[in-house]
């Protein structure tokens, strides 16, 4: 258990392993979210007169943008929450019904589905808080939350659609169901995540997240009232996601208990910040890059898809405690650094 | 019996002990004495396993056990009583005998032995070892360590959370147990009663051996009498 | 009502030998292994290869057993002896992580070398009326091996020494070390049992309906309740969670539906642990 102490220090001199303190100067902090933003923009000039490879693109950034969330959520605070795709279904379903069968105008819906999914998500993390449950005993109420939310889509067939889906009337013949147009809507969406994400780390809210993550007990004496900052990662993680989840349903058309199923987002979402690194910025991102990727090459590999992943969370989550991509951006900080003493000490 | 050379052991690369020798004959008892942060903790685990030995060798009886997990020492007939005691508070005082006598059966006369010398355990045996008061649950530690039979007995500060008049009717254990032919080493802070049981003892002090000798010549000693029988 | 009922109680005695494993592996070894419905689909998978090689029902099972017990054995000596050198709940996290790694490709390599596969175990007979409702032989024979597995499992933990040693590894490890007890040891048996106890309820379960080699996650999930709601660690608990829950489940499913079922149990879930962490028998 060595790692939470490392005493490798990072640039700003903050230890690695505890995640480093946010650059200061508001330059240094933001410039990667826009330079990511920047380069993500050009995809559709690459990709975009295939409508199959844009949508694989938006896809790509509607789990980015559940990464985040569940980096804010997790990576900041420790609170396991298996319930990515059930809160997104919720932000999901209920803007599609509210929309479509309560005829409430598609603003108001996206409202008030983001509204019920910070809710919900918000109501978990003050339980998880209140009864001192720990990381696992959270993943399994989250975790029952989440089946619990399939079963609910499923049973009520009159009002989801059950198994067969639902097909979203609201946002037809609007720029919304464009493809390129849709990109550009997540992209956004991408990077205001980035910058809330980043911002939250450089305020007090996120001075306490890392503090609790070091050591709760050290937090809690030190005065931050760990309870509440739980709370507070769980409500923005959340209405991240219900907001991504009602702007999908607009957006695709056509939402079904699969789409939002812990087995097709949950575990992606892990395996994508088993990656590109817990609790970083960027990690996300990579993540989300790295996976589009893969999942391009093994479309021809059918059930065999499903083994590799699992290979991938074994080895991922054995050799990098918070992610390959910052373990290996350590290495090569670490190498870099040998190298420029050696450098500094040829006469 | 037991027989340590040179022995350095640490935690996170840094040695608390160093080069400590420190010989136990069968049938004698021999304590540790030193004060707090000393190393005499330190020097226990590594002695049985416990902890990783960074330099230096250990034999019991003439084998060498150095390095060799805690679990097999104890199947050696090496038993070790820790501060912390290390009860299995949810089981009751009887299964916590049982295992003591691990892997074996356990064996009716150890039993006898156990309850002879503590009585109390006796009345307490249905009870779970977690509602035990501090001085029980002393005794149900070293009546577990004694289930095994062994040959080497180490009790890490025995008298831990107890009263005086506690700790002195179990040093009148300790002795009772001496007499039946059990080889005993005791770290102990509490100087006068370690070295009342003791044939010979050693002096610990930040991780060396300072002194050693019959426990007559450590208690005639100016410098332990000094520092650790507060007498000028 | 009666049938409803005692269609329940067999489902039940079910859900407990699901669970038990599940609680042992947990409450022993401290670690969710999310890969135990796997191990009962393997099993299932390789009795049923067995069975139609043309071998007799007994030594199906047995390989079947076998196999899930070798598999057992085999994760614990590889991938969770990292997770064991942890404690705590870094220790359940990475437990949990790398066991769900170990489900994928367990799922993944069945379901692509066996699509549709599916163990049935057709138990001949005719119907046995109990208490006035007519049993099928298949159902009694699953609760009367769940039964009698529960009761030597029961009097294994309690009664004898190689299961007193397993209960006291987690009470207090370094105790466990001091009177001679080989941790490591006990955690592989205890895996390697779980395995087995997941291959025998696949068995069991496929006397009464057919196991698919789908079934591996919802397996795992209905272990994960019924252990929760016993109490994690309880074998007991696990078995009375079970009958209960079996019952209700029974119930439930014949007057609303499928669903809410499902629904039902999950929420007993979260509600034990928001309400009663330790469960019905935990400690």
């Amino acid at each position: 258990m060595t790692a939470e102490f490392d005493t490798t220090v990072d640039s700003e001199g903050a230890p690695l392993g505890v995640s480093a303190r946010p650059p200061r100067s508001l330059t240094r902090a933001f410039w990667p979210i826009a330079v990511t933003g920047a380069v993500l923009a050009l995809v559709p000039l690459w990709l975009g007169d295939s409508r199959l490879m844009m949508g694989l693109a938006v896809d790509a950034l509607v789990f980015g943008a559940y990464a985040i969330a569940f980096n804010v959520i997790f990576g900041s605070t420790n609170q396991l929450f298996l319930c990515v795709g059930a809160l997104a279904g919720v932000g999901g379903y209920a803007s599609a019904i509210l929309a479509d069968t309560a005829k409430l105008p598609m603003t108001v819906g996206l409202a008030l589905a983001t509204a019920l999914a910070t809710a919900l998500g918000g109501l978990l993390s003050w339980i998880a808080v209140r009864r001192s449950l720990g990381v696992i005993f959270t993943g399994i109420v989250t975790l029952a939350f989440s089946l619990s939310f399939a079963n609910l889509v499923l049973g009520q067939r009159e009002l989801t659609g059950g198994e067969t889906g639902l097909v979203v009337a609201a946002g037809e013949g609007t720029f919304l169901r464009e493809r390129v147009a849709a990109y550009y809507l997540f992209l956004g969406l991408l990077v205001v995540f980035l910058v809330v994400f980043r911002a939250l780390e450089r305020s007090h809210i996120g001075w306490a997240f890392r503090a609790l993550r070091d050591s709760e007990l050290a937090a809690e004496l030190a005065g931050v009232d760990v309870a509440r900052y739980r709370i507070y990662a769980g409500v923005i993680g959340s209405a991240m996601l219900g907001i991504t989840g009602a702007v999908y349903a607009y957006s695709d058309g056509f939402i079904s208990p699969s789409t939002f199923a812990f087995g097709h987002v949950d575990v992606r979402v892990l395996v994508m910040l088993a990656f590109g690194g817990l609790g970083t910025l960027l990690g996300p991102v990579v993540g989300t890059v790295v996976f589009a990727v893969l999942d391009e090459l093994l479309i021809d590999f059918g059930q065999l898809r499903t083994v590799v992943y699992g290979l991938l969370i074994i080895a991922l989550f054995l050799g990098f405690k918070r992610g390959a991509v910052p373990a290996v951006a350590d290495l090569l900080r670490r190498l870099v650094r040998q190298a420029r003493s050696r450098l500094g000490r040829q006469p | 019996m037991l027989e340590a050379s040179g022995l350095s052991a640490g935690y996170l690369g840094e040695n608390v002990v160093e080069g400590v020798n420190v010989q136990v004959a069968a049938g004698q008892a021999v304590a540790v004495i030193g004060s707090n942060g000393a190393g005499k903790t330190t020097l226990f685990r590594a002695l049985c396993g416990m902890l990783p030995v960074s330099a230096g060798r250990v034999r019991f009886d003439g084998e060498d056990i150095t390095g060799r997990p805690a679990h097999r020492v104890a199947r050696a007939g090496l038993a070790y009583v820790p501060a912390e005691r290390h009860l299995f508070p949810g089981m009751s005082v009887r299964e916590n005998l049982l295992l003591g006598a691990y892997p074996g059966r356990p064996d009716p006369s150890a039993f006898e032995l156990v309850l002879d010398l503590f009585p109390r355990l006796e009345e307490r045996r249905k009870q779970p070892a977690g509602s035990l008061s501090g001085g029980e649950q002393q005794m149900l530690a070293v009546g577990r360590a004694l289930m095994s039979r062994p040959r080497l007995l180490m009790l890490d500060e025995p008298t831990t959370g107890l009263a005086p008049k506690l700790a002195r009717s179990a040093y009148e254990a300790l002795q009772a147990l001496k007499e039946t032919g059990v080889t005993l080493l005791v770290a102990e802070q509490q100087v006068p009663l370690a070295l009342s049981l003791a044939d010979r003892g050693y002096v610990l002090e930040t991780g060396r051996i300072r002194l050693e000798g019959a426990s007559e010549d450590l208690e005639r000693n100016p410098e332990v009498r000094r520092a650790y029988l507060g007498v000028a | 009502m009666k049938a409803v009922a005692l269609d329940g109680i067999v489902l039940g005695l079910q859900f407990g030998l699901l669970g038990v494993g599940m609680t042992l592996i947990y409450g022993l070894g401290g670690v969710l292994n999310l890969a135990y419905g796997q191990a009962a689909v393997l099993a299932a998978i390789v009795v049923a290869i067995t069975l139609t090689a043309g071998a007799p029902a007994l030594v199906a099972t047995a390989a079947g057993l076998l196999a899930a017990a070798a598999g057992g054995v085999v994760i614990d000596r590889t991938l969770m002896l990292p997770v064991y050198h942890q404690r705590g709940e870094h220790r359940v996290l990475l437990g949990l992580l790398l066991t769900l790694g170990v489900a994928f490709v367990i799922d993944g390599l069945l379901l692509w070398r066996y699509p549709t596969g599916a163990l049935r175990l057709e138990i001949g007979g005719e119907a046995v009326p109990i208490l006035g409702v007519r049993m099928r032989v298949g159902s009694l024979l699953a609760s009367g091996i769940s039964l009698a597995v529960g009761a030597i499992l029961l009097l294994f933990f309690r009664a004898t020494t190689m299961g007193r040693a397993a209960r006291s590894v987690i009470q207090d490890e370094v105790g466990a070390r001091l009177v001679g007890i080989n941790p490591a040891a006990v955690r592989t048996f205890i895996f390697a049992l779980s395995g087995a106890l997941a291959g025998l309820v696949a068995v069991t379960r496929s006397m009464t309906s057919p196991v698919s080699v789908t079934a591996g996650f919802d397996f795992t999930i209905l272990a994960l309740i019924v252990a929760v709601v016993g109490g994690l660690g309880s074998v007991a608990g696990a078995f009375l969670a079970g009958v209960l829950l079996g019952i209700v489940s029974t119930v439930s499913a014949f007057y609303i539906g499928q669903y809410i079922t499902t629904i039902v149990l999950l929420a007993a879930t979260a509600l034990t642990i928001v309400m009663r962490p330790r469960g019905l028998l935990g400690r």
